[in-house]
C-alpha cells in the first residue's frame, strides 16, 4: 500500500510503499527499504484521523497511512489499535491516583485532626502568646475597647474564677474576660487563654446566668485546649488544599481564618464537650442551667423568624440549639441564686456605655431565687480589674 | 519527495466542539474523583487532542509528553517549592514575631514574581519540546531567568506608567520568546519590518485603559437598577419589615456588577488585543517565511466572552474547553506567507528536558490547554 514516510531529519515526508508481514512492516523508499517490527511501534496519532505511526526510543521517524488504509494493518497487529497505544492511561493507574488522593486527604483530613490534641498541648508558650498576638490584632480590627468596662470586667473575672474551682484549667492566672464594643453578640476563647465578650451579647442576655452560661462554655473550650486545636486541624487542611490541588491561596486562607474571628469555630464534637463541660461548671457553682436553656430558647426562635443569618455566631455551629437547650434544661435547678447580684449586673449591663441597654433591659423575672446576694466564690480571684502584665488595662 | 503543494488553508483546527467537551468533562470528572490529582494525566489527554487536530500544510502536529512527566515535576516542586512556602505562609505567620515573618512573606514575594515568569518559559519550553510536526521536534533555547528578570523590570515599568507601558512590555516578551523558539534546528525569528513593533497598538489600548472607569460605572448603574426591578418586584423583600435586608439584594447586585464589569471590559480590551496578536504574527519569521493573523475585534470578544463563561460556571472544571475555542480561533485565522524551506530543515538540537511543569502548576499557569 502507498504510505509516506518522514525520516526524522527533515521536515518533509517521501512516497513509499509498505508492505504488513505477521510481526513486522517493511517500507520501501525508492531503492531503500526500512523493516519496523511491531513491538517497537508505537501510534503517534490519537485516533482522529489516519494513523500514524512512530518508533520507541523515538527517532523521529514516522509513517503517515491514509485513513482507508489501515484495515490490514489493524488485522496483524490489533495491538496498535487498544486505548493504552493511543495513550489513555490504564485503569490501574486511576485507581492508584484515586487511593493515594483518598490517602493523602486522610492523614490530612483525619489524621492531622487525631493528632491535633497531643501537638497542641506541647506547643510552647511564647507560640501561643505569638498566635494571640495575631487574633488580637483581629479582635482590634473589628471590635473597640470600653474605658468604662473595668468595673465590669472585674465582676466578669470574679465570676470567671468562681466557675473555675471545679475545673482543671492548667493556668488559671491566664484566663481573663474583657469587654468589647462591638455590632455583633458573641463570645470567644482566644489561644492566650483570654475570653472576649461583646456588648451586643450583655444586651441580649437577659439576666447574669445568662452570660455566665456563656463564660462556663468558654472556660470548657480553654481547659481542653479546643483553640489550638482546631488551629492545628485547620493548619492541616490548609496545606493539603495548597499542596494537592495545587496554587497557593486558598489553603493559606482557611489555616489563617482559624486564628481569626471569621475562623472561631469548633466541631461538633468540641462545642457538645465545652457544653458538658459548661454545665458541670454552672452546677459545681449551684447555678442554675435553666437561663442557658432559656438563652437558647431564645436563639432558636430569633433563628426561626429571622433564619440562621441573623443568629450570633456563637450559637449558629453544631449541635442543634434546641438540643443544647433541652441539655441544659435537664440539668437546671430550681430556687437557686443568681450568679451576680442586681447591683452587679447594672454595672456589667452599664459596659461599653450600655444606656441604650438598660432602657431596653426586661423587667426582672419573678420567681427565681432572691437576687440580692450572688452564689459564693468557690476561689478568690485576683483584685483589680486588669490581667496581670497588662498595659493600659488592655490584656495582651 | 512529496512535493510541497500550497495547501488552501495551511493551518486548520479541526477539533469539534463536543468532541473536545467530551474529554473535558470526562477529565473534570476524574479530576475531583482523585482531588485534583489526575490533572496531570487530564492536561496531557487534552493537548494530545488539541495538537492532533492542528493540521498544518495538511499534517497533524503531535503530543509527546506524558502525564509522569508532569507528575514529576509536581513531586519535584513539593520540597523545592511547596515546603518553603509553607514555612513562609503557615508556619512563620504562627510561631515568628510579626515584623520578621512579615519580611520573610516580602522576601518570598519578591522572588516568586520572577519565579513565575521563569516557570512560565520553563513550561513553555516543556510544551515546545514536546510538539512535533513530521517528527521534527520545536523547542525553547535561551535562559529562563533572563527572560524572568526582564519580565520583571517590564512589570515594574507597566506599574510606574499605570499600564501604560504595557503595549511595549507584550511585545518586548513575545520578541524574547520567538526569538529563542526553534522548529527543529531552524529558528523563528521576531523580524524588525522597518515600524514601530508597537504600530497599531496604542489606540485600542487607550480605548481599553479609559474604557475600565467607564466599564465600572456602568456595571455598577447596571446593577443597581436590575436590584431595584427586583426590589420593586417584591422579589428581595426581608420576610418581617424589622428583618435585615435580604443578603440575596448584594449577592444579585454582586454578581450582576462583576457579569457587566467582566463584559464591558472584554468588549473594550478587545480591539487592543486582536491588535497585539495580529501584530505579533506579522513579525513572526521561520525561513523566510511570515505570518499574518486575521482576528477581529468583534468575533474574538465573542471567543473570549465564550471561554470565560465555560472557566467560570465550570468552576474552572471545564477551562480547557475555553482554551480549545481559543486556539481554534488563532489557528484558522493564521495564514503563512511564503514557505520555509522544509527540507533543510533538519531535527531539533535542543535538549528535550526530563519533567516540566513543576513550578508552572504550583503557580497554576496553565489551564490544560497549554501555552503554546
Amino acid at each position: 500500500m502507498r504510505v509516506r514516510y518522514a525520516d526524522g531529519r527533515a521536515a518533509v515526508t517521501h512516497d513509499a510503499t509498505c508492505e504488513i508481514g505477521e510481526d513486522a512492516l517493511t517500507l520501501r523508499i525508492g531503492e531503500t527499504s526500512h523493516t519496523w517490527t511491531f513491538a517497537e511501534s508505537r501510534r503517534a496519532d490519537d485516533g482522529a484521523s489516519g494513523v500514524i505511526l512512530k518508533r520507541k526510543p523515538d527517532t523521529g521517524e514516522r509513517i503517515f497511512f491514509a485513513p482507508d488504509d489501515t484495515a490490514e494493518l489493524r488485522a496483524r497487529a490489533p495491538e496498535l489499535f487498544t486505548a493504552r497505544t493511543l495513550g489513555r492511561e490504564g485503569r490501574g493507574v486511576v485507581i492508584g491516583l484515586v487511593a493515594a488522593a483518598w490517602s493523602l486527604a486522610g492523614v490530612f483530613l483525619v489524621g492531622v485532626p487525631m493528632l491535633a490534641a497531643p501537638i497542641a498541648d506541647h506547643i510552647p508558650s511564647r507560640y501561643r502568646d505569638q498566635i494571640a498576638d495575631i487574633s488580637w490584632s483581629q479582635v482590634d480590627a473589628v471590635t473597640n475597647y470600653c474605658d468604662d468596662s473595668d468595673e465590669a470586667a472585674r465582676i466578669l473575672n470574679d465570676l470567671t474564677y468562681r466557675l473555675m474551682a471545679t475545673s482543671n484549667v492548667p493556668q488559671r492566672e491566664q484566663v481573663w474576660v474583657t469587654i468589647v464594643d462591638a455590632p455583633f453578640p458573641n463570645a470567644f476563647a482566644l489561644p492566650d487563654n483570654s475570653i472576649v465578650v461583646t456588648d451586643d451579647l450583655i444586651a441580649l442576655a437577659e439576666n447574669p446566668d445568662e452570660l455566665t452560661g456563656v463564660l462556663a462554655h468558654e472556660i470548657a473550650h480553654i481547659e481542653h485546649n479546643h483553640i489550638m486545636k482546631n488551629l492545628i486541624r485547620h493548619v492541616g487542611v490548609g496545606i493539603f488544599f495548597d499542596v494537592v490541588v495545587g496554587g497557593a491561596g486558598a489553603g493559606q486562607a482557611l489555616a489563617l481564618a482559624s486564628v481569626n474571628l471569621a475562623g472561631l469555630s469548633y466541631s461538633r464534637d468540641d462545642e457538645s464537650d465545652a457544653d458538658r463541660r459548661g454545665l458541670d461548671y454552672l452546677d459545681a457553682a449551684g447555678i442554675d442551667t435553666g437561663a442557658l436553656a432559656r438563652l437558647f430558647d431564645r436563639f432558636a426562635e430569633q433563628a426561626q423568624e429571622h433564619g440562621a443569618a441573623g443568629m450570633p455566631t456563637l450559637f449558629s455551629s453544631h449541635p442543634a440549639t434546641a438540643e443544647r437547650a433541652a441539655a441544659a434544661r435537664a440539668r437546671a435547678r430550681a430556687g437557686r441564686r443568681p450568679s451576680l447580684t442586681d447591683a452587679e449586673w447594672q454595672v456589667v449591663r452599664a459596659a461599653c456605655g450600655g444606656g441604650l441597654r438598660n432602657q431596653i433591659a426586661p423587667e426582672p423575672e419573678t420567681g427565681t431565687a432572691p437576687a440580692q446576694q450572688p452564689a459564693p466564690a468557690a476561689e478568690q480571684p485576683l483584685a483589680g480589674g486588669e490581667k496581670p502584665g497588662a498595659e493600659d488595662g488592655k490584656p495582651k | 519527495m512529496t512535493a510541497e503543494a500550497a495547501p488552501e488553508q495551511p493551518f486548520k483546527q479541526e477539533g469539534r466542539f463536543f468532541n473536545v467537551a467530551g474529554l473535558a468533562l470526562r477529565n473534570a470528572g476524574l479530576t475531583l474523583l482523585t482531588l485534583t490529582l489526575y490533572r496531570f494525566w487530564a492536561r496531557t489527554a487534552m493537548r494530545r487532542r488539541v495538537w492532533s487536530r492542528i493540521r498544518t500544510m495538511g499534517d497533524p502536529l503531535e503530543y509527546t509528553g506524558s502525564a509522569w512527566e508532569l507528575f514529576r515535576g509536581f513531586l519535584i516542586s513539593l520540597p523545592t517549592f511547596f515546603l518553603p512556602a509553607a514555612f513562609v505562609f503557615y508556619i512563620a505567620p504562627l510561631l515568628m514575631d510579626p515584623v520578621s515573618a512579615s519580611w520573610l512573606g516580602i522576601g518570598f514575594y519578591l522572588v516568586v514574581v520572577p519565579l513565575m515568569a521563569a516557570a512560565r518559559y520553563w513550561m513553555r519550553r516543556y510544551q515546545l519540546s514536546r510538539t512535533r510536526w513530521r517528527g521534527i521536534r520545536l523547542g525553547l533555547a535561551g535562559s529562563a531567568w533572563n527572560f524572568a528578570f526582564a519580565s520583571w523590570g517590564w512589570s515594574i515599568l507597566q506599574s510606574l506608567s499605570l499600564g501604560w507601558y504595557t503595549p511595549a512590555a507584550r511585545i518586548n516578551r513575545a520578541r524574547l520568546l520567538w526569538d529563542n523558539a526553534r522548529f527543529g534546528d531552524q529558528p523563528f525569528n521576531f523580524v524588525d519590518d522597518g515600524e514601530s513593533p508597537q504600530k497599531g497598538l496604542w489606540w485600542p489600548f487607550a480605548m481599553g485603559w479609559f474604557a475600565f472607569p467607564l466599564a465600572c460605572l456602568v456595571a455598577f448603574m447596571i446593577a443597581t437598577a436590575v436590584a431595584a426591578g427586583l426590589i420593586g418586584a417584591g422579589m428581595l423583600t426581608p420576610a418581617t419589615p424589622e428583618a435585615p435586608m435580604n443578603p440575596a439584594a448584594n449577592i444579585v447586585i454582586g454578581v450582576v456588577m462583576i457579569v457587566f464589569v467582566l463584559l464591558l471590559m472584554l468588549l473594550f480590551w478587545a480591539p487592543y488585543n486582536a491588535a497585539a496578536m495580529n501584530r505579533i504574527a506579522s513579525l513572526i519569521e521561520l525561513d523566510g517565511a511570515r505570518f499574518r493573523l486575521k482576528a477581529k475585534t468583534f468575533s474574538w470578544f465573542f471567543v473570549s466572552l465564550a471561554s470565560w463563561l465555560i472557566t467560570i460556571f465550570s468552576l474552572t472544571l471545564l477551562a480547557p474547553l475555553g482554551g480549545f475555542l481559543r486556539v481554534r480561533y488563532v489557528i484558522n485565522r493564521l495564514e503563512i506567507i511564503g514557505s520555509p524551506r522544509f527540507a533543510e530543515i533538519g531535527q531539533s538540537i535542543v535538549p528535550e528536558g526530563k519533567s516540566g511543569e513543576g513550578l508552572g502548576d504550583a503557580f497554576d499557569l496553565d489551564m490544560g490547554v497549554g501555552i503554546v
